[in-house]
């Protein structure tokens, strides 16, 4: 594959053909080390996008710069028409239309179910406190745990703190959703419960970045797939190509070794 | 036993359940004479200890000359404090006691919703408030032996009755508004000092005995931990000049004996401040360097809970979009303090027993009084030191142990560690 065609497929914005991120030149460092080695990506409207390779690649760095946890060191990241810049306003204003759900789902542990998911809506959208909790309940009934509203995150299993998670990222209303291996914390029969959930929300239009594993929820729900190995975008491709036929060697040995040993 | 794991019961049917315990013979010999080195420290140990219950139970009962105490209790409570003004006092604690009743009814209360909501089933043993109570009631007992008029027990009765109806108040307040009793709370601080020294009061300066003990552990704590709090947070705050200005402080102030301190402040400080500035007085010294010196403690406990906190804490408050403020106030802060309550009240209790140090300054805190009060002309030359430190010692006591209570208390009641 050549360079222009693989800059193409990663340029090309994918669901409705708008676009939501666009990331040029992206380069990140860590003192010495390059974590990121310019990374061009765009992001449609209501696109799910899967990025996936081994560890240490850069996936985690790649999502967490465009909602600034990270801090890019050179090229554009634009959300919404925003560009993240060293602006505080830009960040939060990027933060307010971002949600971010965790590998190790990061609730709250000193406030309940409740309290976690009406905490920023209440606090940065100034949402008064009845409309918040009528909107978590809604939430809480869309990932299918009404019933542990008033509990502490501590008394739920990983399957419904990783749902509670999310229904918290979309209590702030996000137009972009990122997920960063929602999955990989919880046991197998909780992954799927997780999985139905974020499906589901592709379903609805929601604007996704996904670094995940998971090759079925890939193939379902997935636009196009980005792989990464060493900081770089290797191949963009939809998820049947990708998986069935890929076109680099990275891509092909990753993809050997995860169907040998599913992660 | 009331319940039998279902896998041991199938596989062992006539397993009997074990009996309350071993009882009287055997008791003995499994806990006292179990081997031959045990049994010689039980026979070492025991008469010595048996020994020691005999005499100090002698003393405190039958040679113990007590009077000393009868006759300076309100200076051991006071110190100088002049007698015909000891009805400020009293006002003091009387507002006190509403305010404290106040408090503890909405904390009581808010207690209450939490745990009906999160669904568990709130209720108190009927032993709890005695078990919680047990140490102070006992020293006020122990106090009320040694008044001569029924006076102050009246009143002491009444501070304890209008704090009963502060708390059956308090429990009614809708919990939104318990910001507002936040204020009460410490308007009412503010007006029990104001009753004892203004409108032509009391000056500070001839407090003592255990007032000034109270007065200096709650006045301490109370702005010590405000600031300890602020400079952990600065010590960790992106700003270098912030940072280390954090830094040294805490160095400085930890590195130094609280004497060292206290001297400084008494002799030093004057000459350091401009000459038209008026030289606070020694008891405001005493507490400014009581509350640099703690604070800088307290600085370094919440250093600890705040690093002990996982980093995505504070990411995901960031990518919810709160404030760094916020991120801070809302979800760094409560969980980094409630991870160290135990430690802050080490601390308290520390600060409580340090306060006796002021002595050294000249001030009349309740040691310095047992100290004072043998040498008295009626008790001189008898050597009556015992009583009063035995007294003293066991105020120093109740209270030290009341708070660490209190702590293990909150600890289980927040659940440290689990949630
Ligand atoms: N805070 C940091 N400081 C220094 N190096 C870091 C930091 N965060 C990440 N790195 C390095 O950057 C590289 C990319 O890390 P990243 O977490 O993005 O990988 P990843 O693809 O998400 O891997 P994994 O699948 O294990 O989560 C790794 O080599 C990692 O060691
Ligand atoms: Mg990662």
């Amino acid at each position: 594959m050549t360079e222009s065609t693989l800059t193409g497929k990663s340029m090309d914005a994918g669901g409705t053909g708008e676009t939501m991120i666009e990331l040029t030149g992206v380069e990140k460092w860590f003192g010495d080390f390059q974590a990121l080695k310019g990374i061009d990506l765009v992001v449609g409207k209501k696109e799910t996008v899967v990025v996936c390779g081994p560890s240490g690649s850069g996936k985690s760095t790649l999502i967490r710069c465009i909602n600034r946890l990270e801090v890019h060191n050179r090229g554009r990241i634009v959300v919404d028409g925003t560009e993240l810049s060293d602006d505080v306003r830009d960040i939060q204003a990027i933060r307010r239309e971002t949600g971010m759900v965790f590998q190790s789902f990061n609730l709250f542990p000193h406030l309940t179910i409740l309290e976690n998911i009406t905490l920023a809506p209440r606090q940065v959208r100034r949402k008064p406190k009845k409309e918040a909790e009528q909107t978590a309940m809604d939430l809480l009934t869309r990932v299918k745990i009404p019933d542990q509203a008033n509990k502490f995150p501590g008394q739920l299993s990983g399957g419904q703190q990783q749902r509670a998670a999310i229904a918290r990222a979309l209590a702030m209303e996000p137009k972009v959703m990122l997920f960063d291996e929602p999955t990989s914390a919880l046991d197998p029969e909780m992954i799927k419960e997780v999985l139905d959930t974020m499906e589901q929300l592709a379903d609805s239009g929601m604007t996704m970045v996904c670094v995940t594993h998971e090759m079925g929820f890939a193939r379902a729900v997935a636009d196009r797939v980005v792989f990464m190995a060493d900081g770089a975008i290797v191949e963009v491709n939809d998820p049947e190509t990708l998986f069935t036929s890929p076109q680099e060697q990275r891509t092909q040995l990753f993809l050997s070794q995860i169907l040998v040993h599913p992660s | 036993m009331t319940t039998t794991d279902p896998a041991t019961r199938t596989s062992e049917p006539a397993a009997t359940p074990p009996s309350g315990g071993p009882t009287g013979m055997a008791w003995v010999r499994e806990n006292l004479f179990p081997d031959v080195w045990n049994s010689l420290l039980t026979l070492t140990l025991g008469p010595l200890l048996a020994w020691g219950v005999y005499a100090l139970g002698r003393f405190l009962f039958v040679t113990g000359r007590w009077e000393i105490i009868t006759v300076n209790l309100t200076t051991l409570m006071v110190g100088r404090f002049p007698r015909d003004q000891l009805f400020r006092l009293w006002i003091a604690i009387a507002i006190l006691a509403v305010v404290i009743g106040l408090a503890l009814g909405v904390a009581n209360s808010v207690a209450r919703a939490a745990a009906v909501e999160s669904g568990d089933d709130y209720h108190r043993p009927w032993h709890e408030p005695i078990r919680r109570f047990g140490p102070p009631v006992t020293l006020l007992i122990v106090m009320g032996v040694f008044v001569r008029t029924a006076t102050p027990l009246l009143l002491l009765a009444a501070a304890l009755g209008l704090a009963a109806v502060a708390y059956r108040l308090g429990r009614m307040i809708p919990i939104r508004r318990r910001g507002q009793v936040n204020l009460v709370v410490i308007l009412g601080v503010i007006g029990a000092q104001l009753a004892i020294t203004g409108f032509d009061g009391v000056p500070r300066s001839v407090w003592g005995g255990l007032l000034l003990t109270i007065y200096f552990t709650v006045g301490a704590l109370l702005f010590a931990f405000p600031l300890g709090v602020a400079v952990a947070l600065g010590r960790r705050s992106s700003l270098p000049v912030v940072r280390g200005t954090c830094m040294v402080y805490i160095e400085f102030f930890r590195g130094m004996p609280l004497v060292v301190l206290l001297f400084t402040g008494w002799l030093v400080l004057p000459f350091f401040l401009p000459p038209q500035f008026p030289t606070p007085d020694i008891v405001t010294r005493a507490m400014v360097i009581l509350v640099l010196f703690t604070s800088a403690y307290v600085a370094e406990i919440v250093r600890g809970g705040l690093q002990g906190l996982p980093r995505g804490q504070r990411e995901a408050a960031q990518a919810l979009g709160l404030s760094p403020w916020k991120q801070t106030r809302l979800i760094i802060l409560p969980q980094a303090l409630r991870s160290v309550i135990p430690a802050l009240v080490g601390q308290a209790i520390s600060l409580f027993k340090d306060t006796t140090l002021v002595l050294a300054v000249g001030l009349t805190e309740l040691l310095q009084v047992a100290r004072i009060i043998p040498g008295q002309e009626d008790f001189r030359g008898q050597g009556l030191f015992a009583e009063t430190l035995i007294f003293v010692s066991l105020i120093y006591w109740v209270g030290s142990y009341w708070m660490s209570r209190e702590s293990q208390r909150l600890e289980a009641k927040l659940g440290v560690g689990e949630r």
